[in-house]
């Protein structure tokens, strides 16, 4: 076993969030009543609805079919009647319409025999087309279609699959990777076969890799080619750059990053033709009963999966959907699971702290904080006082908005919110009408 | 469940380290507590007085200029802590008259005026200390030895600095103390032997703080104690005290020999650390992220630029001090080294490809 890695500068270690275990396997949350299945659950235009209020859809069934590229087709992921086609506001800002279906009638797969494909006797082309049809995207926000990835790299360096929780209170990915570990490496086995990487890595922390699916006996010989490193959970363990240093030294490379998670949804869309209708979702924070990581249906209002843990505590004091650190926050519990939907965390007053901002005393946290070496105190001086181009020149276009500096800063200076801000405003006047400008990122 | 319950929103992150300003600040106060408390041991109730004068001076001074800038800012406790450390460098039968105008000052003209907490370019406390050190000169260089050193109370006496100064012989001309006399036995024959050294008598009652001095800067072993719980808990940078305390010694040590007639590479390093401000200077005052650089490179420089100024005051100067000018003056040089920092982080932009696709003229890269 290699010892623990890092990346070279910055990074903060999370202390709070990490108290709590999912020790038992994960369960399937309750179905709910209702799911309301949004159209844009991906980074391109939301997908063409083709149902119609008061039509039965069965389990499974094209709800919504991908518009042009970077869409992905959206499925029914319970059989019902729709209720009604809304347009709601996207925790992420902005806006998309959303099937609301209301449950009724029989399952087509719960509690049936599981079809299966053999995907080794699949082309790649047939492959990608199943991936395409089922409609998996990559399970990290911003949720681009896998199809638009694997059919724009071929033949790259490294395929990475990265099972590090490097961020607070997630725990769905390790969770994946344990009770799942071989439909996982299923799923990796068929990227390899689409990709043809040079290198596989598996990257956790803190598993003993005898307990992975490594190195299973009889294992097929492609498997066997996986090399796996163990990284320190440090925030923010999970950016392309940070984890290529980490394991390589390098800064850049031909690599394609994916998480367990939607290894696992192309396994179950190539092996049993299912369609991306559900995820794990870790529900945790200070406000919850029982914290726990379930497998939701998308469509699944968060407050459900909140009262299958046990409800609250007490009154949480924010609502966060994705992540405490990089995450966006909801007003109600009525939002629903989506394909990115990685985490719902109910947060108490505690574990939001003090919020009052004070002066910088200019102690450099946040540079030292910093993944990317930038210097957060000036750069935020420089876009307050409306400076983009010496902001620029001082890189803020490398800032990747992980929020490190503002998580460390003790005065409360809203240093990520600002830089995010300030990024948005000029990948705007950038990429107008070309809506992949923010998102390669996400692919490099 | 009921829905539509409504939440605050926010932007992320939503949670955040522990530590705020202003705990930082009361921890650095906390810190000082027991190098105060040997002060008003050894001084007892007029140190007491002294210290509380002072403190009572910042307050009124920060709650005036928070006033004014309709801001409450009493409680971040930076206001506390210069208080703190203006009445540390006091002598101890001074008029507290003295501290606590020094602290007003320090806490309206040098802090208040420049927009208070983050914004000033001096620091406050040394300001203070250094506009009493020009206004009561006098009374600034009064000093008296302990009471635990003389049978009478308050005799005056130099401080081990002065009369090294004065008379030229470092720590000869000094009585040293029963505790001193038997520890620095106990350790010659424990420790020392073995290495094939000797320490000389007198440095444990520097060290320990059994001399005359400012009533907080007696005990170089509490206010050393002090530092490493606060470097330890990452409150205050390494950066800079390391290398003040790096320069200042290697100066001493090469060049300190000279002012009193040794050759090079005699100086006494020991005796230079653990006399006068220059320990609490160098790990209380000097790190005050406001007034010093913020990049690894900066604060070295920073450092290394007190320790040399404060070598040569205290080899050159007409007062046996230097330290508290030594950092004003490289406060003064702050902006510059800031302006380097700008140009290595601007290189470093340069040569770093933008992630998320814009580069540093604010260009889509192309794909």
């Amino acid at each position: 076993m290699k010892p623990s890695r890092t990346f070279r500068h910055g990074g903060i270690r999370v202390e709070i969030g990490c108290d709590w275990e999912q020790k038992k396997t994960v369960q399937n949350a309750f179905l709910p009543n209702g799911a309301v299945i949004l159209l844009k659950q991906h980074t391109g235009r939301q997908a063409r609805c083709v149902v119609r209020r008061g039509e039965y859809v069965r389990e499974g069934m094209v709800i919504g079919r991908a518009d042009g590229p970077l869409s992905a087709n959206v499925h029914a992921s319970i059989p019902g009647i729709v209720r009604d086609i809304r347009v709601t506001a996207l925790p992420e800002g902005g806006q998309a319409e959303a099937v609301v279906i209301a449950l009724e009638g029989s399952f087509d797969r719960l509690g049936r025999r599981e079809e299966r494909y053999l995907w080794s006797s699949m082309g790649c082309n047939e492959i990608l087309a199943t991936i395409r049809d089922k409609g998996v995207v990559d399970t990290e926000e911003p949720g681009l279609p896998l199809f638009d990835i694997l059919s724009e790299k071929k033949d790259i360096e490294l395929l990475f699959v990265n099972a590090i929780e490097s961020e607070p209170y997630l725990k769905a990915e390790a969770c994946l990777l344990r009770d799942k570990g071989e439909e996982v490496m299923d799923g990796v086995a068929i990227l390899r076969k689409v990709l043809s990487p040079k290198r596989t890595i598996l990257a956790s922390s803190g598993e003993r890799p005898e307990n992975l699916p490594l190195a299973r006996e009889g294992a097929p010989a492609e498997e066997a080619e996986i090399e796996y490193f163990d990284l320190e959970p440090i925030y923010p363990q999970d950016m392309p750059r940070q984890l290529l240093e980490a394991v390589s030294g390098q800064k850049q490379g031909d690599a394609l990053f994916i998480r367990p998670s939607t290894a696992y949804a192309v396994h179950e869309a190539v092996v049993h033709g299912k369609p991306m209708v559900e995820r794990y979702v870790s529900i945790a924070g200070g406000a919850l009963k029982r914290p726990e990581v379930l497998k939701a249906r998308i469509g699944t209002p968060i407050g459900d999966l909140i009262e299958e843990c046990g409800g609250f505590l007490g009154p949480p004091a924010r609502l966060v959907l994705r992540g405490a650190l990089r995450g966006h926050s909801v007003h109600d519990l009525d939002v629903p699971v989506t394909k990115t939907t990685s985490a719902v965390i109910a947060l108490d007053s505690e574990e939001v702290g003090f919020l009052w901002r004070s002066p910088c005393i200019r102690c450099g946290r946040c540079a030292k904080a910093c993944p990317e070496r930038l210097d957060p105190d000036m750069l935020f001086r420089l876009v307050e006082r409306g400076l983009t181009s010496r902001a620029l020149g001082l890189g803020l276009g490398s800032c990747t908005a992980c929020g490190a500096c503002s998580y460390i800063c003790p005065a409360r200076v809203p240093l990520v919110a600002a830089f995010s801000a300030e990024l948005r405003t000029l990948a705007d006047a950038i990429g107008d009408g070309d809506s992949s400008g923010g998102d390669q990122g996400r692919i490099r | 469940m009921t829905s539509g319950k409504t939440l605050t929103l926010g932007n992320a992150p939503f949670v955040f380290d522990k530590r705020t300003t202003s705990s930082l600040m009361w921890g650095v106060s906390l810190s000082l507590l027991p190098a105060i408390a040997w002060g008003f041991f050894c001084f007892g109730a007029p140190a007491a007085i002294i210290v509380c004068t002072s403190i009572l001076g910042a307050l009124v001074g920060e709650a005036a200029s928070s006033a004014l800038r309709r801001r409450f800012t009493l409680w971040d406790g930076s206001a506390f802590l210069t208080g703190l450390l203006v009445g540390m460098a006091m002598p101890p039968d001074i008029s507290p008259f003295i501290p606590a105008v020094a602290a007003l000052f320090a806490t309206v003209v040098v802090k208040g005026a420049f927009g208070g907490l983050g914004t000033n370019w001096m620091n406050p406390a040394l300001a203070g200390i250094a506009f009493a050190l020009v206004n009561w000169p006098t009374e600034m260089s009064r000093w008296t030895l302990p009471n635990r050193l003389s049978d009478v109370i308050s005799v005056s006496g130099a401080t081990p600095m002065g009369v090294a100064r004065t008379q030229g012989g470092g720590l000869a001309a000094l009585t040293s103390s029963a505790t001193d006399s038997s520890v620095t036995t106990a350790l010659n024959q424990g420790l020392f032997s073995r290495l094939g050294a000797q320490l000389p008598g007198g440095y444990v009652d520097l060290a320990l703080g059994n001399k005359s001095g400012a009533l907080g800067e007696l005990s170089g072993i509490l206010i050393l104690a002090a530092s490493i719980v606060l470097l330890a808990r990452k409150v205050i940078r390494w950066e800079i005290p390391a290398s003040i305390v790096v320069s200042f010694a290697l100066l001493t040590w090469a060049f300190g020999g000279l002012v009193i007639g040794d050759g090079f590479f005699s100086g006494d390093v020991l005796f230079a650390i653990f006399s006068g401000s220059f320990l609490l200077v160098a790990f209380f005052m000097a790190p005050d992220p406001v007034t010093s650089p913020s990049s690894r490179l900066g604060m070295i420089l920073y450092g290394m630029g007190i320790g040399t100024i404060t070598f040569l005051f205290r080899a050159f100067g007409s007062r046996s001090e230097g330290t508290a000018f030594a950092v004003l003056l490289m406060d003064c040089s702050v902006p510059a080294i800031s302006r380097l920092d700008a140009a290595m982080s601007r290189w470093r932009a340069s040569r770093t490809p933008a992630p998320n696709g814009i580069d540093a003229r604010g260009r889509s890269r192309a794909r």
